[in-house]
């Protein structure tokens, strides 16, 4: 059975300036189809101008990720009649620069992952690169930082935390969760350097506890989770 | 007033953001309700000294007034303030107050590590280890003692709930 759902999708053209606006399309929808596809659709039967970024459409890659109706999710993983309404918002994410339509510019993402080493640091630098054995992991070692591991960086904590929304310069959720990711990992040595860099005013001391980043992580990763670990670690010193 | 680079409009987003909770779930319902708590909590302690700083003379406190001089502030000031409004206010307060200390405490309690859950597996519709059932006991204490602070003074104050 085919039903018809009005998308109202957020337009934003940077040669226009201004603030951008909300555009509807009528979408014939079918059970199984996810937002992305509606977009998909609107791209190739209504309107070629929208701009929507995805690759795997699968959940998988991280891609895609946009506000629909008020919440971070992403457009591959939504099913457009388990959301049970007649008229579908799609929004770019928040807290990232906007290039063009429901396409955001991830940048700052990558440069606070950056900025706190979310890399496996060993001391020994030769042998890291040249390794002559393997770094063995008990299943214990290997429960604290699992959950962690299943990011897949899509962004959407970082869009959903209140917290970067008021002040751009806090770390946010994905990069500090990432740092506990390596900092819980008995193969990491960075230890000491990383507690360094997360106690700062941007760093854990800013996460007021708002769990909006784990109440939209599509993958359980639960990042408030690891801040207040993280937190722990920079209390003990 | 607005610091270089801000502009009106991202400050009125940044007040949405700190004051809807959207569909972001009780968390985030907490994190609104603490800074508004926290906030009207604050302005209340100001309020409050400055009322009862007026029986010994206000700002001229250092050169202490006579007896009757407190008594007539006194007596105004409870004049003032007994009426329904501020009966209702205070009632708000003590709604808040006992909201913000319980709260506190769990917000407290998370951001040391303690009473969440362990990392594990994630699974498909299990909330985050994070979202605890003693942190969501703690959050509903917290409601509990704040809804019965403000019948309390409700009913202290204007006897709603006596016959
Ligand atoms: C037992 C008493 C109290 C406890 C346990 C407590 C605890 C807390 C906690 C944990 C926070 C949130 C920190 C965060 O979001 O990370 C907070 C915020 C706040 N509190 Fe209190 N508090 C108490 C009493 C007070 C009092 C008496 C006032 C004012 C006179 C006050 C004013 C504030 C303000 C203005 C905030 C800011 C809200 C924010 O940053 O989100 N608190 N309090
Ligand atoms: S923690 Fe979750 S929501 Fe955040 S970037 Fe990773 S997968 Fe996306
Ligand atoms: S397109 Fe890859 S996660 Fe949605």
């Amino acid at each position: 059975m085919v039903e018809k759902v009005k998308f109202k999708v957020f337009r934003y053209r940077p040669e226009d300036g201004g603030k951008g606006f909300y555009k509807e399309y009528e979408v014939p929808v079918k059970k199984g189809m996810t937002i992305l596809d509606g977009l998909i659709y609107i791209k190739e039967n209504i309107d070629p101008t929208l701009s929507v970024r995805y690759s795997c459409r699968m959940a998988i890659c991280g891609s895609c990720g946009v506000r629909v109706n008020s919440l971070e999710t992403l457009a591959c993983h939504t099913q457009v009649l388990e959301l049970k309404r007649r008229v579908i918002r799609v929004e770019p994410m928040r807290n990232y620069p906007l290039v063009k339509d429901l396409v955001t510019d991830m940048t700052p993402l990558f440069r606070k992952q950056k900025a706190l080493m979310t890399w496996l640091i060993r001391q020994d630098n030769v042998e890291q690169e040249n390794p002559t054995k393997q770094y063995l992991q008990s299943e214990e070692e290997l429960e604290r930082y699992l959950q962690f591991t299943y990011c897949i960086q899509c962004g959407l904590c970082y869009s959903a935390c209140p917290v970067v929304s008021t002040f751009p310069d806090f770390y946010g959720p994905q990069p500090l969760m990432k740092a506990y990711r390596y900092y819980a990992d008995s193969r990491d040595e960075g230890g000491e350097e990383r507690v360094r860099l997360v106690d700062r005013f941007e760093g854990v001391w800013r996460c007021h506890f708002a769990g909006s980043c784990s109440a939209v992580c599509p993958k359980g990763v639960d990042p408030a989770l690891a801040i207040q670990l993280l937190r722990r670690s920079a209390l003990k010193g | 007033m607005l610091a270089r680079g801000v502009s009106r409009s991202s400050v009125i987003q940044s007040l949405k953001v700190m004051l809807i909770p959207g569909r972001y779930g009780l968390e985030r319902w907490s994190y609104v309700l603490q800074r508004v708590s926290g906030v009207v909590v604050s302005l209340y302690f100001i309020a409050h000294v400055l009322e009862t700083g007026n029986f010994v003379g206000g700002i001229t406190v250092w050169s202490v007034p006579d007896y009757s001089f407190a008594e007539r502030a006194y007596e105004e000031t409870v004049k003032l303030l007994k009426n329904p409004i501020f009966d209702a206010g205070l009632a708000v307060v003590g709604f808040l107050v006992a909201l913000h200390t319980i709260n506190g405490i769990r917000l407290v309690l998370a951001h040391f590590g303690f009473s969440l859950g362990r990392p594990r597996r994630p699974e498909p519709f299990s909330p985050p280890p994070s979202f605890s059932s003693k942190q969501r006991a703690l959050f509903w204490l917290s409601i509990s003692l704040a809804v019965f602070a403000l019948l309390y003074t409700l009913d202290s104050l204007m006897k709603v709930f006596r016959p």
